[in-house]
């Protein structure tokens, strides 16, 4: 394929805040990723970070600029990119394999394949034991596995996460981690992750985009140059934080003097 | 001698082996009879409950039927004690009178509810997915929903006569509301996060709407219906209060034209048992039918 998977070309979003005022949630972004990329999104609050996965998504459609997907530009959800939210977004009246089989059903698979299929999905993520249970029966970690497995057995060819592991404590987080990272390297499919966690860029990502916020723009691109898997003890673990952390700093940092200028002026 | 020392030689060398494994059985026999006592707890007080309330109703029995016979203050005539209402009730009983208006009163309610939960459910969907129905629709649904219901006993009888067709109407009308807005709510109120997952796994429309909308809004739609039920029995008894043939209602009617308040009492109690069984049937249909819905939220 020529080109790259996602290209967002000059994107600026807009929305009105509560006193009708405008406000610039991404302004003028730029940002390529290719096929199989994994790429992580940090930034404050209030950088755009979610507005660039749900653009991507196909919930919002850009004030100007455009969101191209494999070279054309997009026309609402569609499986091909799937997502899986922070929480509470597995269907509560379904059991963890029908909610794995709710894609294949929309693409009328047959019920003994997508049985199977579902199935072989919940493995990939250690949950067929739990196949038969309810969300609310599952921990939050457990929620998450099959919210990935959900997003995953339609074969999308990338997968939005906002902040998918911000709800769950740190130990399982760190399982979900790895595990995410496996899936992704058995799949080949692209990755746009948004975190505001650094620990999880440098652990996860090949290129981590900061973003700065007010108006959200992408303030540095790095790319962490570390093998697979990542020590997290390790001298060149630590490089790579203190490096997006500084340039986290160094957006904030603007952002405040920006905010102090326009107080002064 | 070798028996001795084989013995010996054995707990010696079993001793602590064997008390590992005793402390694994003992403990798996202590899970075994913690649980058996817990149950035993459980059930107990279970019974003990079921006792305290059979206790109250026996309570509020004998004060009924002492105070009209104790008293010189109540007029017995006015308030006759239970047993007078209950040699009153068998032979109605029996006799199949009860029985046939129990049917009539039934068979109006479901027939009103059935046709309020058609129609609510419907038109709760329909006004809260699509924004132009909602606001052509929101002005005239929400002026009648503000009119007491049994404000329209007589024109129902004006129009429909005093057959079958007003009873039904008027049920039927007075439970629609509840379940409308509550569907309409629940519908309007699904969460993003469900709509945005089934966008993004390739669900149309249709499917949208029948495997994710309405299971998503089914607690709100549910609490709409068990409001209706309540609202039914309210409506169906202004209904035959004002001119039936047969009817639970019907009969209290005719007992006090009787003077007859035994029979107005009995009527009481039916009213009240209909109404605390459907709510119990209810209850217990939802958690056979909907396993995720009592302990999800």
């Amino acid at each position: 394929m020529s080109g790259p998977l996602i290209d967002f070309d000059r994107v600026s979003q807009i929305y009105a805040a509560r006193d009708g005022s405008p406000v610039w949630a991404l302004s003028d972004v730029s940002l390529r990723v290719e096929a199989g990329e994994f790429v992580c999104l940090i930034g404050p609050s209030g950088c755009g970070k979610s507005t660039l996965i749900h653009l991507l998504a196909g919930f919002l459609k850009p004030t100007s600029g455009a969101v191209r997907f494999r070279g054309r530009p997009l026309d609402g959800p569609g499986p091909d990119r799937g997502v899986v939210f922070q929480e509470y977004a597995l269907f509560a009246w379904m059991t963890a394999r029908q909610n794995v089989e709710f894609g294949l059903r929309m693409q009328r698979v047959s019920a003994p394949v997508r049985r199977r299929r579902a199935l072989e999905a919940l493995d990939r993520v250690g949950l067929r034991h739990a196949a038969d249970r309810y969300p609310h029966e599952l921990s939050g970690g457990m929620r998450q596995r099959v919210a990935v497995a959900r997003a995953l057995v339609v074969e999308p060819e990338v997968v939005l996460m906002d902040e998918p592991f911000a709800a769950v404590d740190a130990m399982t987080r760190t399982t979900l981690q790895e595990d995410l990272l496996r899936l992704w390297r058995e799949t080949g499919v692209s990755v746009l992750f948004v975190t505001h966690n650094i620990d999880e860029a440098v652990f996860l990502a090949q290129r981590v985009v900061v973003m700065g916020a007010g108006p959200g723009v992408i303030r540095e691109d790095l790319t962490v140059d570390l093998p697979y898997p990542r020590d997290r003890g390790s001298a060149e673990f630590g490089r790579e934080y203190a490096r997006i952390a500084a340039a986290l700093a160094r957006g904030s940092r603007g952002a405040d003097q920006s905010d102090g200028e326009r107080r002064a002026a | 001698m070798t028996a001795a020392t084989d013995d010996a030689a054995g707990t010696g060398l079993s001793t602590p082996r064997h008390s590992a494994a005793d402390a694994r059985s003992d403990s798996a026999a202590f899970a075994e009879e913690f649980r058996r006592a817990h149950r035993r707890g459980l059930r107990r007080a279970a019974w003990l409950r079921a006792l305290l309330n059979v206790t109250g109703i026996l309570l509020f029995l004998a004060v009924w039927e002492a105070v009209p016979r104790l008293g010189t203050w109540v007029n017995p005539v006015l308030l006759p004690p239970p047993s007078v209402v209950f040699d009153t009730f068998v032979p109605m009983l029996l006799s199949g009178e009860i029985p046939a208006n129990i049917l009539a009163s039934l068979r109006r309610a479901a027939l009103g509810f059935g046709i309020a939960t058609a129609t609510g459910v419907t038109a709760g969907l329909l006004t809260a997915r699509i924004g132009l129905l909602h606001h052509v629709s929101e002005p005239i649904l929400h002026g009648f929903r503000s009119v007491p219901s049994i404000a329209l006993v007589p024109l129902s009888v004006l129009w429909f006569g005093i057959g079958e067709g007003s009873k039904v109407a008027l049920v039927a009308w007075g439970s629609f509301f509840p379940i409308w807005i509550t569907t309409f709510i629940g519908v309007r109120d699904v969460p993003a996060a469900y709509l945005r997952s089934a966008a993004c796994l390739g669900a149309g429309r249709l499917a949208t709407l029948l495997l994710v909308v309405l299971p998503a809004a089914l607690p709100m739609i549910l609490a709409g219906l068990r409001q209706g039920i309540a609202v039914s029995l309210i409506l169906l008894v202004a209904a035959e209060l004002s001119g039936a043939r047969e009817g639970v209602a019907y009969m209290m009617s005719t007992g006090h034209q009787m003077f007859r308040v035994d029979i107005m009492l009995i009527g009481l109690v039916l009213l009240g048992t209909f109404g605390f069984i459907a709510d119990r049937l209810f209850v217990a249909l939802i958690r056979r039918l909907f396993p995720w819905y009592t302990t999800a939220s």
